[in-house]
């Protein structure tokens, strides 16, 4: 059956150019929407499980086509509508509240930095059992420092910072200013690292982490 | 762990090399979700922190569900209504 995929919302200054093609070659199509932009294609769904990995990518090469561009509120790739009527109340329900997410972040990227730890294994010895949980003690302890030491040095560059913790260690969002990537990276690499202790980084990133709660899990049609 | 992170070129003019793990991490985990319920299953799961083959066991996963659940629409509106 065929669905629509929606890849991202963004605001359309008359510039900004788009992608021909997105996942499995479908064209990609805009709905317009007062000042919004939704890019959109007709699909097949569910994807095939052998090539989802190819559609991941086709599917962030057509929001970081326009991302390198401008702002953007991508959607998820398993979020689709049962068609362009579909998309249109989404866009016509949920259109102001985008576009307000967009001018507030229409100068900024997402920035990441995961802090993890490589765990010490588990000894066969059950005896060192104590030495092994001291020793992850003193491993998470340090991760955590880190994390912390990392949010300090971007503090400067940063508008908004966001921690996550997750297995092994946290995930640091941040937000900066489009172009200050480098200084971010910088900030980052200025921290020294101590053994167990490893880290990421990654982006820039359209700055989804930084999203209104309205934007990131909209009312969709037929919901209370 | 970073080395089951396979990095890759993206084209473009300014080439970044970004591992596919994040790249799929992001377009699953990151943004709008329209069909919360469904999509919960796979966020759920760090996908940083795992090999790309429980990832795509993870997807499928997913997919299982999104089946299923297309199988019995009714029961699905009744899911994303609430």
């Amino acid at each position: 059956m065929s669905r629509v995929l929606a890849y991202c919302g963004f605001l359309d200054d008359g510039q900004i150019t788009l992608p021909k093609a997105g996942v499995n070659d479908a064209p990609v199509e805009v709905l317009a929407c007062g000042d919004l932009r939704l890019l959109w294609s007709e699909i097949e769904w569910p994807f095939e499980q052998a090539g989802l990995q190819r559609n991941a990518l086709d599917f962030h090469r057509v929001i970081h086509h326009v991302f390198q561009q401008t702002a953007v509120v991508p959607f998820r790739l398993l979020s689709v509508f049962d068609d362009l009527g579909a998309l249109e109340v989404f866009a016509a329900e949920n259109g102001e509240r985008f576009v307000a997410d967009l001018k507030r972040l229409r100068e900024y990227v997402q920035m990441e930095s995961v802090v993890y730890i490589i765990a010490p294994r588990m000894p066969a010895d059950p005896e060192s059992g104590r030495a092994y949980l001291q020793q992850k003690a003193a491993a998470i302890r340090l991760s955590a420092e880190h994390a912390a030491a990392v949010k300090e040095a971007v503090n400067a560059i940063s508008r908004d910072v966001h921690v996550r913790e997750v297995k092994n260690g946290s995930r640091i969002f941040v937000l900066v200013k489009r172009g200050d990537e480098d200084r971010f990276r910088k900030a980052v690499e200025s921290v020294p690292l101590k053994e167990p202790v490893s880290r990421r980084v990654s982006g820039p990133w359209p700055a989804a982490e930084f999203l209104s709660a309205a934007v990131k899990t909209p009312q969709t049609a037929g919901q209370p | 762990m970073p080395s089951d992170f396979e990095p890759i070129t993206l084209t473009g003019s300014a080439a970044e090399d970004v591992s596919l793990l994040e790249i799929i991490d992001h377009v699953l985990n990151a943004g709008v979700v329209i069909h919360g319920s469904l999509v919960i299953s796979v966020a759920g799961v760090d996908l940083v922190y795992v090999g790309l083959n429980v990832v795509l066991t993870s997807v499928e996963t997913a997919l299982r569900n999104l089946r299923a659940s297309d199988a019995a629409e009714g029961a699905i509106q009744r899911r994303t209504d609430r």
